[in-house]
């Protein structure tokens, strides 16, 4: 089959969100960009116990892409399979129906929206996730309806084009510091710096969100730094 | 050769060299293959008493081999313990093969069932992408949801252009003007009628203009459900180029081609039959029947023969693009169908009577359907107000333009928009329900 045109992909892999200061803006990365946050989230499959075989149920939205894609490609690195549902209201059902279908260890990203689509439809959030080895949730308003639920969801935190996730201890966001530093303005506010070449600088980004930085190695060993979250002020 | 094709030997192949291709891949490799490691297959097969050794010609394939549907297939998942509804023919345990992700079909007609797939590389709708007019260095909005995978960004990148990722929803809208007006991107997949009917409500509110907003964009693709009258009007008035795609018998997808004359099925990855939606025989060149597919390529969890539930119209007239493939227009779902005093009243006859009242003009409504045959036709409509004389009023006339439009008076019981848009998913609704 001959084709009219081949071209090289462009350098950009795409143009995702940030959140800066309270605003969206748009974001682009490039290959090399998704390529290094794979490999610095084939720790945080590992840190969630999905390993070969396994499948890991990833919820979320397409604006999401930036941080999303390369957890789909390290659930892949390390021998996993991971399947998609939406962060939404309306797909929340598929959601539930994943988890009874595919088993998978873990599911990442449980927000408010799936919690409020869940319950609107009659279901109990211990039922449906009480199977599931690790529940993450996308923000605390899920965690807390999962706690109350009677689970023990850990957190996973978009910091800028980065993310972290909490690890067994729920003790804090792990983040790489081998790649990413935390800083905190004088009322808690979290700024992020990615200390590798990316294509888009991040340079003490003003996340809007706010916390502690914690230096002390967590007592599952690792020396990353972790992120406390607190309330905003006033 | 014109610039317009992606892959222009595959685009405009002539027909006796696309249906020996056929035949090549479908006896030479797909159906020994799935016939061998297709547990529904091959129990379907055995069912039927048929052996592949049965089948050495497309007249014997279309002649003798059985059918599979979505039943079927959910049938098997829950009777025998196996997740993937018998379709899967590699070995889901061995790590770095070329089963990478497991997504899932709509839901829209019942529980989501598994779809093993391959996340690497573009699809094919590249030749679409391409068609639009996209191009290397193109931006491109993909306006979607998640659960099919990331398959439509590696497509994107596949033309060379790069993908600019926004949620499928009406709050996106300020962000996509705002995108729209600074990287002037060529294509967006997919807009779809909530979308559209949001776009009209919101865009005073949010400071958008329509017009402005899509002034850069070379194509985009709508899909999700039928495209009625109302919405297309908006997109004219819009000055949006768009471009319908529609499913094809899950086993491939089908998109207009600038000429706006039928949706181009890629018979070079899929075999696709119309059938007699009630029996077997094939229906004539053009003529509405059930649309039966058969994968030509996917080997992880291949579909043979399997019927689809969608009504469409088919031909294999060559296009006015050029290109060979066959095009078709989708007419409705088969189990969509109810008949009431023996007339026969898909979701798409009423539409036109229901968009026609200013009250309900987003066409939000269900058909009520316990049963095939009814004595009536009961309908749920969502409006958008009372209307200046209240919802009684509405509601004759809308009694009032059904019939005019298909000949029954119908029962109709009137509910706000937002309560069937909450049925979702996002890009469409039931049109059919139970209850």
């Amino acid at each position: 089959m001959s084709s009219t045109v081949r071209m090289p992909p462009p350098d950009v892999w795409g143009v995702g969100r940030v959140a800066v200061g309270g605003e969206m803006i748009p974001w682009p990365v490039s290959h090399a960009d998704v390529d290094d946050e794979t490999d610095s989230h084939v720790a945080t499959m590992r840190r969630l116990g999905v390993g070969e075989g396994d499948v890991v149920v990833i919820c979320s939205l397409l604006s999401e892409a930036i941080h999303v894609f390369p957890l789909e490609q390290a659930a892949n690195a390390v021998g996993a399979r991971y399947s998609s549902t939406d962060a939404t209201e309306f797909d929340a059902f598929r959601t539930a129906a994943m988890v009874s279908q595919v088993s998978p260890v873990a599911v990442i990203g449980v927000n408010r929206d799936v919690v409020t689509g869940l319950r609107g439809a009659g279901r109990d959030l211990r039922e449906v996730f009480g199977p599931v080895k690790v529940v993450v949730a996308a923000d605390e308003d899920a965690r807390e309806a999962l706690e109350g639920a009677g689970l023990a969801p850990r957190r996973w935190l978009k910091l800028g084009p980065v993310s972290g996730f909490e690890c067994a201890e729920r003790d804090g966001v792990h983040v790489d510091g081998s790649r990413v530093r935390v800083m905190t303005t004088e009322d808690g506010g979290l700024l992020v710096t990615t200390t590798v070449p990316r294509l888009t600088p991040c340079v003490d980004l003003a996340t809007g969100l706010h916390g502690e930085v914690i230096e002390r190695p967590c007592a599952c060993g690792s020396t990353d730094p972790r992120i406390r979250m607190v309330p905003a002020p006033g | 050769m014109s610039d317009r094709y992606f892959e222009p030997d595959a685009e405009t192949m002539p027909r006796d060299q696309l249906d020996e291709l056929q035949e090549e891949k479908l006896l030479g490799d797909l159906l020994p293959w799935a016939y061998k490691r297709s547990p529904l297959v091959r129990a379907t097969w055995d069912a039927a008493g048929v052996s592949i050794d049965d089948v050495t010609s497309m007249d014997d394939f279309r002649e003798k081999a059985p059918f599979v549907d979505k039943d079927a297939i959910r049938r098997f998942r829950d009777t025998s313990n196996d997740r993937y509804g018998g379709l899967l023919c590699v070995d889901p345990l061995r790590a770095g093969g070329p089963f990478t992700a497991v997504f899932s079909t709509s839901g829209t007609t019942g529980d989501p069932t598994l779809v093993p797939s391959v996340t690497s590389g573009p699809s094919i709708l590249t030749r679409e992408f391409w068609e639009m007019g996209c191009r290397p260095g193109d931006y491109f909005v993909e306006m979607l949801f998640t659960y099919r995978g990331p398959g439509i960004h590696h497509t994107i990148r596949g033309i060379g252009a790069t993908p600019v990722f926004v949620d499928h929803s009406p709050f996106e809208f300020p962000n996509v003007y705002r995108l729209s007006r600074e990287l002037r991107p060529t294509g967006w997949y997919t807009m779809s009628t909530p979308l559209i009917l949001a776009l009209e409500q919101m865009a005073p509110a949010m400071g958008i203009d329509p017009r402005d907003m899509f002034a850069s964009y070379k194509g985009v693709i709508y899909a999700g459900e039928p495209l009625g009258a109302r919405a297309r009007a908006l997109l004219d008035e819009w000055g949006v180029n768009f471009f319908v795609h529609t499913g094809v018998a899950d086993v491939g997808a089908a998109t207009e081609c600038r000429e706006h004359d039928g949706c181009h099925i890629w018979e070079d990855i899929a075999f696709v039959e119309v059938l007699d939606p009630d029996g077997t025989d094939p229906v004539a060149d053009g003529e509405r029947g059930e649309l039966v597919g058969t994968t030509l390529v996917d080997k992880i969890a291949p579909l043979v023969r399997y019927r689809s539930d969608d009504l469409v119209r088919v031909t294999r007239e060559r296009c006015a693009c050029g290109r060979t493939h066959a095009r078709m227009w989708p007419v409705g779902r088969k189990s969509d169908e109810i008949v009431v005093d023996g007339v026969s009243v898909l979701p798409g006859d009423v539409w036109p009577a229901i968009e026609s009242v200013a009250e309900t003009e987003a066409a939000l409504f269900q058909v009520i359907r316990p049963a095939r045959e009814l004595d009536r036709l009961r309908l749920r409509v969502g409006f958008a107000s009372e209307g200046p004389h209240g919802l009684a009023d509405v509601r004759d006339r809308v009694i009032d333009a059904v019939e005019a439009c298909v000949g029954l008076v119908p029962d109709v019981e009137l509910v706000p928009n937002e309560v069937l848009l909450r049925q979702g998913p996002p890009h469409k609704i039931p049109r059919v329900t139970k209850q």
